[in-house]
This record gives C-alpha cells, structure tokens and sequence, in this order.
C-alpha cells in the first residue's frame, strides 16, 4: 500500500499538480463543482422523497436529477483522485478522509439500490421507507461533505 | 417543511464543524503580530496545497506554513534553498494557541538575503 502510495505521488500528473498553479486550482475547482452537482442533486431527490414538492411528479424530478448526480459523481472521483495523488500519503493515513470514503461508500451504495431495478418507481415520496431512505442519504451526503471539507483543516 | 428543517440543521451543524477546526488557509488562526524565529530546517514538504517545514529552533520544534510552489518562486526561492539542514530566520504570525507552536510565514531569511513571501504584509 506504502509502495503503491508513493508510485502515486511519484506520477507525471502528480507533479505537475504539486508544482503548478493553475492546474492545481482548476482541478480543485472541477472537485467542488462535482461535489455540488451531485450533493445538491441527491439532496433535491431526498426531499421530495421526504414529502416536499408533491406537485412535481417524483419521476419528471428524479431522472435529470440522477443523471446530474451521477455526472457529478464521476467529476467529484476523477478530480477528487488527482488532487488526492498530490499528498497521497498523507491523505490515506487522515481519519477525516478515510471517513469521507466510508460515508461516500455508504451514500452510492444507497443510490444505486434507489436507481437500478427500478426501485425509485416503487417507492412512494412520503411514505415511511421513502423519508428513512432520504434521511439517510442526505445524512451521508452532508457527512461527506462537511469529513471533505474538513481534511483542508486538520493532519500535518 | 420538516425536510427544511433537518436540512437547516446540517447546515448549522456544518458551520459550526468548520468554525472549530484551525486551519492553514488565511490568516484567522494567527494572532495577527509578528514572531521571528532561527532554526534548523528538519523536514521540509513542499508542493501544493501548501508547503510545510518543520525547524529546529534550539530544541524546539516548529512547524511552519510557508508558500505553495508558485509564492515560493515568486518570492525568489529555488529549489534546493528550503531543504533540510539549512538555517532559516522566518518572521511571520504564530498560531493564537502559542502551545502549538506553529507559524505561518510572511518573510524567510536564508544566508541574509530577504524572501518576501507575502510582500504586502509587514
């Protein structure tokens, strides 16, 4: 894991994002445009879930926004994999990162068992399932958030 | 209405996390007066998001925030100046918790010549 670690902080990329200026920057701001697309996109599904909006159709509501957060997701990974490779060591050995991974983990796990085999159809917006899943989910999603946030502010 | 609510909290919770922790970025966790110290680079990882040295000052080991790469450079720093074993003299603010012996630095000084890291800050 050591070895593996150090390989990462050791690529092209990696260096180039520790010593540059701008490509570190973009990459950071790609990260948080990312983390926004897909946390405001699954925090929307969480509420209506929870009974808001009952006027809106749950599906016309539901398929932009996880296709949104699904991009968001990819974006937040992709970045979020860079900007990791740039102190690779110190991040993996961080209890507020390794948090964030298992909170993130425990989010996706959650939607993907909402979006594939239709799940999402079935559940009814106010019912009790419906608001434990949504308070659930955006209990992890504001964990992730607020552990991500929080590995700018701590270790070294 | 009670999704507001919860989602109100969070956010509450959230801030009040955030509030608590001391960061590196900017300066609210300094005391906002200077210090001016001499050691002995220990450690020292330089790079983005920040750099980072650890200096022996006569037994005691601080930790000090200096640049990221491009205020490094700009300030006149090459590579090789902020490497272990080399004698520093860093004038910047320390940590409000003075326990904690950390800085973040403003000017560095290596072999008597000024790098001003923050040339707006006196």
């Amino acid at each position: 894991m050591e070895a593996l670690l150090s390989d990462l902080e050791a690529a092209g990329f990696a260096r180039t994002l520790r010593d540059g200026r701008w490509g570190y920057a973009a990459v950071n701001a790609a990260h948080i445009l990312g983390i926004g697309m897909v946390v405001v996109s699954s925090l929307t599904i969480n509420l209506r879930l929870a009974g808001l909006w009952r006027r809106t159709e749950f599906a016309m509501l539901y398929r932009p926004l996880s296709a949104m957060a699904i991009a968001g997701l990819l974006l937040a990974v992709t970045t979020g994999f860079l900007l990791f490779s740039v102190r690779a060591k110190d991040y993996a050995g961080l209890g507020v990162f390794q948090l964030k991974l298992v909170l993130i983990a425990g989010a996706v796990t959650l939607a993907v068992a909402l979006h594939f085999g239709g799940r999402w159809r079935k559940l009814h917006p106010g019912s009790t399932a419906a608001r434990l899943h949504a308070l659930v989910s955006a209990a992890l999603w504001l964990g992730a958030l607020a552990s991500g946030r929080l590995i700018a502010f701590a270790g070294h | 209405m009670r999704a507001i609510l919860v989602a109100l909290v969070f956010a509450t919770a959230l801030t009040l996390t955030a509030q608590r922790s001391d960061a590196h970025h900017g300066w609210a966790w300094t005391t906002g007066g200077n210090i001016d110290l001499t050691g002995i680079i220990k450690t020292a990882k330089l790079g983005n998001p920040h750099g980072v040295l650890t200096i022996d000052v006569e037994g005691e080991i601080w930790t000090v925030e200096v640049g990221q790469p491009w205020r490094n450079r700009r300030a006149g720093l090459k590579e090789g100046n902020l490497a272990v074993g080399v004698e520093v003299r860093i004038v910047g603010e320390p940590s409000a918790d003075l326990k904690k012996k950390r800085m973040k630095a403003e000017k560095i000084f290596i072999g008597g010549r000024e790098y001003p890291l923050y040339p707006d800050r006196d």
